[in-house]
């Protein structure tokens, strides 16, 4: 473990940030249709019962990382195969990140830019602030905060203000019964973004306040989900359920179709500004924790010297994970969450944390 | 693996360095002073190599004028004035005391009974000998003891003080800095009237002798960062000190970095000002400059007038300055950025304009920038360190080369002149120059990211560029903060200025725990009824009438 202590509200502002990674740049529960955002808000609620899991394993090895405590848990063979699979996860991840943003950039902006250039230059940035550790990061997300929320409260302004929002494009609401929605909740947004908080069980350890890490996860996963679901609803009220679900980059279209005073318009790279700062964190936080991983599992006493090679992983992996984008896309959306997310997510902290439980009672 | 060794080597060679460098003086300093005159005055001579601005004069006292004593002092850095009148005048002419004196008895009466200056003090050893005389003492030798009189004499020709030129406020205090010492640990002290406005002296630089002073207020200053300072200080082992800026580069928390982690100013006032907030500050003698630790980001768009302003216009004002900012760096990038790549966020009319403008221009959108850039920045040169009878003449090239010639010439487009020229004085109006000129040198670096890769490329050096400022420290305080760690209690004196009433505490990570500036309930409190105030003094004037 590396020697450094993050605040709550530091903790809160990573996992914000976190969230809002790649959900501002792909669609989100389109299936649902224009109940798309009360499938967000669903899965934000089961988001709040998966943080409560991870931070009641943190409440029983507060000093440690999840790849110890595995190891305590379900003894040392086992638990070290298993922190392997979840840092083998995380940099899986990590590189999926990355190759989403790749592709949103090349498609979007350069299309005559080779996807490895585009995807290095990020994980360049990237590398250089993992080396710096989790108290830069944590800080650099203070003060990206502050400008991502500027910007979305502009953002706001300026699409309410060009007279787009077009509320009855939500209706008719639960179309379908809450079943479906539910359905949708339980394949797609809980396990994307709030089930992807499972780094966090990662940094909780680094937390100085561990009574406040609590109420900061908790808060950060609902404003998160707050914001996702509005960010949805602009989507829906403004392009309209049959746009919404064929656009590759559904909130990129909102933007675009911003037009105010006659020289506002093409603001694509505010949308650029905003998802490649929040992606920057998302990517980060993944490969900072698998770096930390690796070394607390492999006993290396320097987190940072495996900085460069774990950034090269991520980065050629990005490359190889798909050889296009809907090969990346469909596995996303329909290998991942069953065979990959709800696992690792879900079922394996839950296990962990009853076997903890009685662990722990049999001890006291 | 090479590089390894080389520090090491390098490490054991200042180490015996450093040790020479020790002993020497412990070898002077058992070479005490003979009790023979005419030996010591030679050896003054020789250890100064007989340098023509020492003055030697001799003196017989006493009634019978056995006495031999000797006056010694530098001419040039000491207060002749002084010296003649109280010193040499009252030693010879003193004639009711002449009769007292003895040889054993010369010093004690002379330093006692005689001379008429404030400073005094006996010196016994060689080293202490020369380092008061190259201070700007004088020395009274007196034959037969092995003992030596030290007055305080220090003068000569100083600067006076004037306006600072560096940091001018249309409001506020005119007086600057000088480059004695004294005068301005004095002018600090005429503002902070305090007995825990502590001061502490010490000599740096193995050849210069350089006076440094170290300030703080005590019991408001944190202790743990005035031992850094005095730790980081201590380290220093070099031939000379000849301004701030040695110690600054010396102490810093990082040297690659192009932002400067100490702020230097040159106004008394906001020495002032940031001891009051818990700062320490480090006077070097010979330098107007004065540094101030610890410094974070937001110090150098804060400016002395701030604080004298109304709390709305000095909050607009910081505002404006974090844009210039802003722009002085990313302004030449973004239009690289828009002309190259992005030509569709462009207001259709003006990307018309621009590309007929840019139709006749041969080169692509970042050369055009970088001839103009550096053309500026050779003028800027050029403009500070030419004479001055020159400066016109600068002047009316730049603006004809840069202004006309070139555009006419078909070399740059004029929106090019408008951005160069909005970049331009973007940097000068940054309040701080240290941080005008990082600002300078990071605009090239995002020139080229732009040129590669558009305002993807300018976005991600300005992450980077935000997680280098977030890794800085100084004195182990975080450089961006208290925006990054966040501290709301420190916030109100940062882009924003609330009024003095809201500033209610000291930054704490800069102060101690005794952070609270002011008594409750500070905000004024007028009498809401207008009309009591009137009727009050309307009765007042019946009663006078």
């Amino acid at each position: 473990m590396e020697k450094a202590k993050i605040s709550a509200y530091q903790l809160f502002v990573l996992i914000l940030l976190f969230e809002h990674g790649t959900t501002l740049l792909l669609p989100l529960a389109v299936e649902a249709k224009q109940d798309a955002w009360l499938s967000v808000l669903l899965g934000m609620v089961g988001g709040f019962v998966l943080f409560w899991i991870y931070y009641g394993l943190y409440q029983y090895y507060p000093d440690n990382l999840p790849t110890e405590y595995v190891q305590k848990i379900i003894g040392k063979v086992l638990g070290r195969l298993l922190g392997f699979f979840f840092l083998l996860y995380f940099m899986y991840i990590a590189s999926r990140d990355l190759r989403d943003f790749g592709e949103m950039l090349v498609t979007v902006a350069y299309p005559d830019t080779p996807l490895f250039i585009v995807s290095a230059l990020l994980m360049l940035v990237m590398v250089y602030t993992v080396r710096k550790g989790i108290e830069v990061l944590a800080r650099t997300g203070e003060l990206f905060f502050i400008i991502v929320y500027l910007l979305a409260i502009t953002g706001f302004i300026l699409i309410v203000a060009s007279g787009l929002l077009n509320l009855t494009n939500l209706k008719p609401v639960l179309e379908e019964g809450i079943l479906s929605i539910m359905k949708i909740t339980f394949t797609q947004t809980l396990y994307f973004p709030f089930g992807e908080v499972v780094a966090f069980a990662m940094i909780l350890p680094y937390v100085n306040q561990s009574k406040k890490a609590k109420v900061a996860g908790l808060f950060a996963i609902g404003l998160s989900g707050i914001n996702i679901a509005i960010i949805t609803v602009l989507n829906i009220s403004v392009l309209g359920v049959d746009l919404v679900s064929r656009s590759p980059f559904p909130f990129l279209s909102t933007i675009q179709t911003i037009r105010l005073a006659e020289f506002l318009e093409r603001l694509d790279v505010y949308f650029m500004l905003t998802s490649i700062i929040c992606g920057f964190f998302k990517i980060s936080v993944y490969c900072y924790v698998a770096v930390i991983g690796i070394a607390d599992l492999f006993n290396i006493k320097e987190p940072s010297r495996l900085v460069y090679p774990i950034g090269i992983v991520i980065l050629f992996l990005s490359i190889t994970i798909a050889s296009n984008v809907s090969e990346h896309i469909k596995e996303g959306l329909q290998i991942i969450p069953f065979f990959v997310h709800l696992p690792l997510q879900v079922v394996i902290p839950l296990l962990l944390l009853i076997i903890a439980f009685f662990k722990n009672r049999k001890s006291r | 693996m090479p590089s390894f060794f080389k520090q090491r080597k390098k490490k054991t060679n200042s180490e015996d360095h450093k040790e020479s460098g020790r002993d020497q003086p412990n070898n002077r300093s058992l070479e005490f002073i003979h009790d023979s005159i005419s030996i010591n005055l030679d050896m003054i001579k020789q250890k100064t190599g007989n340098s023509s601005d020492i003055v030697i004069r001799t003196l017989n006292i006493s009634l019978h004028s056995e006495i031999k004593t000797a006056v010694v002092y530098v001419e040039g850095i000491v207060d002749s004035i002084s010296i003649n009148d109280f010193l040499i005048e009252s030693m010879m002419k003193n004639h009711a005391l002449q009769e007292k004196l003895t040889r054993e008895n010369a010093l004690e009466v002379i330093s006692n009974n005689i001379v008429a200056l404030g400073s005094i003090k006996l010196v016994s050893n060689w080293e202490q000998l020369l380092l008061s005389l190259m201070a700007g003492e004088t020395l009274i030798l007196v034959d037969g003891t092995n003992e030596a009189l030290s007055v305080g004499t220090q003068g000569g020709e100083t600067r006076s003080i004037e306006e600072p030129s560096t940091q001018v406020a249309v409001r506020g205090s005119r007086s600057g800095f000088t480059e004695s010492i004294r005068t301005n640990t004095a002018l600090v002290r005429r503002i902070i009237k305090n007995p825990d406005l502590w001061l502490e002296s010490m000599k740096i630089g193995k050849a210069t002798q350089t006076d440094v002073v170290i300030m703080y207020i005590n019991g408001i200053a944190n202790e743990k960062i005035v031992e850094e300072v005095r730790q980081r200080l201590k380290r220093i082992n070099i031939d000379g000190i000849l301004e701030s800026g040695y110690i600054e580069q010396l102490i810093e928390d990082q040297t690659m970095t192009t932002f400067p982690t100490l702020y230097h100013t040159e106004r008394p006032d906001m020495v002032a000002g940031n001891l009051l907030e818990g700062r320490i500050a480090i006077f070097v003698d010979g330098t107007p400059f004065v540094l101030i630790a610890p410094t974070i980001f937001i110090q150098f768009f804060q400016a002395a007038e701030d604080y004298y302003a109304r709390f709305d216009i000095a909050t607009a004002l910081r505002l404006l300055r974090v844009i210039i900012f802003f722009i002085s760096i990313i302004g030449p990038s973004a239009y690289i950025a828009a002309t190259t790549f992005h030509q569709e966020m462009l207001p259709t009319q003006l990307l018309i304009a621009i590309s007929a403008q840019r139709e006749a221009v041969p080169f692509p959108a970042f050369v055009e920038a970088m001839i103009m850039e550096v053309t500026f920045e050779i003028l800027r040169e050029a403009g500070i360190r030419m004479p001055r009878a020159i400066g016109a003449a600068v002047s009316i090239v730049g603006a004809l080369v840069i202004g006309q010639a070139a555009v006419q010439a078909g070399i740059v487009s004029p929106a090019m002149v408008i951005v160069v020229a909005i970049t331009a004085i973007a940097s000068f109006a940054t309040p701080s120059f240290a941080i005008a000129i990082s600002a300078r040198l990071i605009r090239f670096l995002f020139m080229i990211t732009a040129a590669t890769f558009g305002f993807y490329g300018i976005i991600l050096a300005f992450i980077m560029l935000t997680v280098h400022l977030c890794d800085l420290r100084s004195f182990g305080v975080p450089y961006m903060s208290p925006f990054a760690p966040f501290s709301p209690k420190n916030a109100g004196d940062t882009v924003v200025r609330l009024p003095w009433w809201a500033l209610k505490q000291r930054p704490p990570f800069i102060s101690n725990e005794n952070n609270i500036r002011q008594g409750k309930d500070q905000k004024p409190h007028p009498p809401t009824n207008r009309g009591m105030v009137n009727s009050h003094t309307r009765k007042s004037d019946q009663n006078e009438s």
